[in-house]
């Protein structure tokens, strides 16, 4: 029997000191692995894993004055296929081919793809996806999703705006309110094992989706519609580019009716409203055409108010104390200041004139008189006293800034052009705003559409709050202006909105668009019934009117006519004796 | 302890040793064994053949015969297992011959490693081979053990060794590398020369630095093929060779990775449903890692490193040369199953097939590691010292 040697014994602790260096590598290495490179493996690991499918959230509807949805939500499918999961591919190839109506090369090819999912098409309507449930197709997945949908069309399209592929709002107050309207997403995480098959032990991963909230506006869609047929009337027989009309109530800011013709169908906003060859066009191109055709006027643009803006200026002077009503002016025809002769819109002039009576005339050189009693620094005081420098802070987005002069940089020249609403620019929004607050009492408004939010249950979750109460101008000229106004409709240059039985007030104006030489014209007119405590102001701007361009001609009747027709449908009764009721 | 052993001091009562530490280390090894073998495998039982407990049922039953083996085993004086030393090696030849070029070889995965009869299957050669090898090197060293320095001892046992090494090798390369590596090991105790193993070592270690280096060289000049450099080339890029293996390294390491620190919880792994393939087999270590964290992976390798150092204390304080060098033996196949597999499993190395002993499916395995576990018991008990 051999015996066992101490260098057998040495020899062993060195095998041994081997295995001990081995497995230490070999921990440390673990250790590596498990601690520094935990958390890229993790992720890497729960990548292969999870399958993430979203529940969408029901965006919330909105509705208009009278509790009509105006924007909805229609459920619509996703086809799609899992590649993993299909046993029989011709006959998912068939089926989906001839149920989505499209061609069997393409859908095959989607089909034989190794993907763990393949969108075959989107968009597809309920009962065609519900058409494909039937078959029980294995790996072919129906998910139904929410597509916003609008009843009217093109109602108030620029105003209410549309959503684009994730449901998020693009335009308008979809996009204004998209906190509000777009809810949270629900989300269901799934594991899977190697073949993609869901683990039904690892379910819990679901959050519930929150539906979106609905809004709920002052807009009526009854007067919007009606606003709507008036304005493309007029558009049509004047071959004007486009007419944009306001109405709303001069007291709080709500508005009932934007219309802006031509509009555009929200179902399907990228397709223009005007047969343009887009052909040659590239995506820039074709792009600026949408959003050209996506702008609200009545918000986005500014123009030259013209002679509608002298109502601003009759307030500011009557406030000041320069101008009364009996004062008297003479009209040549024209008025020179410092070297230049700025021209009345009647060249053979008015002669002479009470203060009133130059409004009823809308005669230049009576506003031009009142602007230099005014002065540089008053005539910016009241700009900025009347809110006119800053935005009206309407609910919907892209709200233009006015274009003024510096005050530092203002001649009388520039004075006196500013008096009759010309050389600066304003929009249509900030116009009625500051119209309505001097005729309203003297308190400045916020016009807005939106008047409360709900939650899904109906139940009323925010009362929405705009600012009012800021004093621009006294009472008492608040009232002196709402007289003079009715006189300019009832013997003055806007008599054609004259509507028997009702006391309008209102102003005209014909503003002519740089540059002058082109001869294009903005026709406008603003008016408000009852003249004596308004209830509802309206704006029209006809742009670029053929033949005759005169706001008092061929805007006033429009106001007129919707002014006849709303009236009773707010509510606003017919008087017997104006008079009597005035002395209330 | 030999001359302790002739000279026994008269207060002393003379006692007979058991090694009770590494018995206990063998059966918590096997159960804990059976309980990832559960872990990973039931879901993909469950899959396959629509019984969860499939594999556990058939490492249960492989593991109680391993068990009476080792009873059996244990019990017999190891002194005659010399007897049966060369009866041993010719029968593996035979077998091996037998599995490489005749019928009775049964392919898997286009590897012939299996012995059975047409469609049964009953167990994988080279678990044989390694039992056989084992004890014919004890017997060789002790043979020769008057010239075991000299080359000329050396090299004839390496040639007695080879034909059955190479006829592993051909079809199943890991066990192969295994054989040499207990051949290796058990020469290097055995002799005094130290020299000529470094060296040894250190040429197959700069070839392997060599090859790893210049795979990309080797390719370019076409002295090696592809397929050749595959394992080395989707050791180094796993991401890049997903489909030609790098697949499992990946999975593995995914699994390895989201471990942590403690691990999901027994049970919990999502690794082994079927994105590492066959996780009850190689990769069951992964799955410890994944299940246990980093604290069990851990665990596991200091169990192993605990029964390692058994075999040498009992390799230490063997009786004599022939059951010192079978225990030196069976210590190197289980330190270098366990170091290669943990090796691979961790991408340390490039992939081989190898699987952790007690731990991964395998009735061979069982079987067979719990026979020489039997010897290692049986030497452990003639161990005679003093109280």
């Amino acid at each position: 029997m051999v015996p066992n040697y101490t260098y057998h014994r040495l020899k062993i602790l060195i095998v041994f000191i081997v295995c001990l260096t081995g497995f230490g590598i070999l921990m440390g290495r673990l250790g590596y692995l498990m601690l520094f490179q935990s958390a890229h493996y993790t992720a890497l690991a729960e990548e292969l894993h999870e399958r993430e499918r979203s529940i969408k959230a029901a965006r919330g509807r909105i509705y208009d004055a009278n509790g009509t949805v105006i924007a909805d939500n229609r459920t619509v499918c996703t086809v799609s296929v899992i590649h993993s999961q299909i046993s029989d591919a011709d006959e998912v190839v068939k089926v989906l081919s001839e149920q989505l109506e499209l061609d069997e090369v393409s859908v095959r090819k989607k089909v034989e793809k190794i993907s763990s999912r393949e969108i075959i098409k989107s968009n597809v309507d309920k009962a065609v996806g519900d058409a494909i449930r039937v078959f029980e197709l294995d790996g072919v997945k129906v998910d139904e999703d929410y597509k916003r949908y609008y009843p009217f069309g093109s109602l108030a399209s620029k105003v209410l705006g549309f959503t684009g592929g994730d449901n998020q709002g693009i335009i308008g107050l979809e996009v204004k309110y998209e906190n509000y309207l777009k809810g949270q997403n629900g989300m269901i995480l799934t594991q899977t094992d190697a073949r993609g098959v869901e683990i039904d032990a690892a379910a819990e991963g679901r959050i519930e989706p929150v539906d979106g909230n609905s809004l709920y506006l002052s807009l009526d869609m009854n007067i919007q519609k009606f606003v709507e047929q008036e304005a493309r009337k007029v558009m049509e027989q004047k071959q004007a580019k486009k007419v944009s009309v306001i109405v709303m109530n001069p007291k709080n800011g709500e508005i009932y009716a934007m219309v802006n013709v031509p509009e555009f169908d929200l179902n399907d906003p990228f397709t223009l409203n005007v047969p343009i060859d887009t052909s040659s066009m590239n995506s820039e191109e074709k792009q600026e055409l949408l959003n050209q055709m996506w702008r609200n006027p009545c918000i986005n643009d500014t123009y030259e108010p013209g002679s509608t803006f002298k109502i601003i200026t009759a307030a500011a002077g009557l406030e000041e104390g320069v101008v009364s009503l009996t004062d008297t002016f003479h009209c040549p025809g024209y008025r020179i200041v410092e070297d230049r002769r700025i021209h009345c819109h009647k060249v053979a002039g008015h002669g002479s004139e009470t203060f009133v009576q130059g409004v009823m005339n809308s005669c230049n050189p009576v506003f031009i008189e009142v602007g230099l009693r005014l002065g540089v620094e008053n005539m910016c005081r009241y700009f900025n006293q009347f809110g006119l420098l800053s935005r009206t802070g309407i609910d919907l987005p892209g709200e233009a800034g006015t274009i003024m002069h510096k005050a530092e940089n203002m001649g009388e020249v520039e004075l006196a052009t500013v008096s009759f609403g010309q050389s600066f620019q304003i929009t249509p929004i900030q116009l009625i705003t500051t119209a309505s607050s001097i005729i309203n009492g003297g308190i400045r408004i916020t016009p807005h559409f939106a008047v409360e939010v709900r939650n899904s249950e109906e139940t009323v979750i925010e009362k929405l709050s705009w600012e009012t109460g800021e004093r621009i101008v006294s009472e008492e000229t608040s009232e002196t202006m709402r007289n003079i106004l009715e006189q300019v409709v009832a013997e003055g240059t806007g008599h054609r909105a004259y509507l028997e039985g009702y006391r309008i007030g209102g102003k005209t104006a014909t503003s002519e668009k740089l540059p002058r030489s082109e001869n294009r014209y903005i026709a406008s007119f603003i008016g408000f019934a009852p003249a004596d405590d308004p209830e509802v102001i309206a704006l029209i701007t006809i742009d670029e009117p053929q033949g005759i361009y005169y706001g008092g001609t061929i805007a006033a009747p429009v106001v007129s006519n919707i002014f006849d027709n709303i009236l009773p449908y707010l509510g606003i009764e017919k008087e017997e004796l104006p008079e009597e009721s005035s002395e209330n | 302890m030999a001359e302790q052993e002739t000279r026994p001091k008269k207060k002393n009562r003379r006692q007979r040793y058991f090694d009770y530490s590494l018995l206990a280390v063998i059966v918590f090894l096997c159960c804990f064994g059976l309980i990832m073998v559960y872990s990973s495998s039931s879901y993909a039982a469950q899959v396959k053949t629509g019984d969860s407990l499939f594999y556990l049922k058939k490492q249960g039953v492989a593991l109680i015969l391993g068990f009476v083996c080792m009873f059996l085993v244990s019990r017999i004086d190891y002194h005659k297992y010399a007897k049966v030393a060369v009866l041993g090696y010719l029968l593996a030849f035979v077998l091996m011959i037998l599995v490489n070029f005749t019928p009775l070889g049964i392919e898997y995965n286009g590897k012939k490693r299996w012995f059975g009869f047409g469609s049964t299957s009953l167990f994988q050669a080279a678990e044989a081979v390694k039992v056989a090898v084992i004890l014919s090197m004890a017997s060789l060293v002790n043979k020769f053990s008057r010239k075991i320095d000299t080359w000329k001892a050396q090299l004839l046992i390496l040639i007695l060794q080879a034909p059955l090494i190479l006829l592993v090798a051909d079809n199943n390369l890991s066990s192969g590398i295994i054989l040499l590596g207990i051949v290796f090991v058990v020469l290097f105790v055995a002799s005094r020369k130290k020299l000529r193993f470094f060296m040894a070592v250190a040429i197959v270690a700069a070839l392997a630095v060599f090859v790893t280096v210049f795979s990309d060289k080797i390719l370019e000049l076409h002295i090696l093929k592809e397929y050749q450099l595959e394992r080395i080339l989707l050791w180094k890029d796993p991401t890049s060779y997903a489909l030609e293996g790098g697949h499992q390294v990946l999975q593995g390491l995914y699994a390895i990775g989201s471990g942590g620190l403690f691990g999901k919880g027994l049970g919990e792994s999502m690794q082994k449903l079927g994105f590492v393939p066959e996780a009850q087999n190689d990769m069951v270590f992964s799955i410890i890692c994944e299940e246990l964290g980093l604290f069990g992976a851990i665990c596991v390798i200091l169990l192993f490193l605990f029964m390692i150092w058994r075999f040498v204390v009992i390799a230490n304080n063997a009786p004599d040369l022939f059951g010192a060098m079978l225990v030196v033996g069976i210590m190197s196949h289980i330190a270098l199953q366990v170091i290669l597999n943990v090796a691979v499993v961790t991408n340390t190395i490039p992939n081989t097939g190898i699987t952790l002993p007690f731990i991964s499916y395998g009735g061979t395995s069982v079987v067979f590691l719990m026979v020489e576990m039997g010897a290692a018991l049986s030497v452990s008990s003639s161990i005679r010292f003093e109280r």
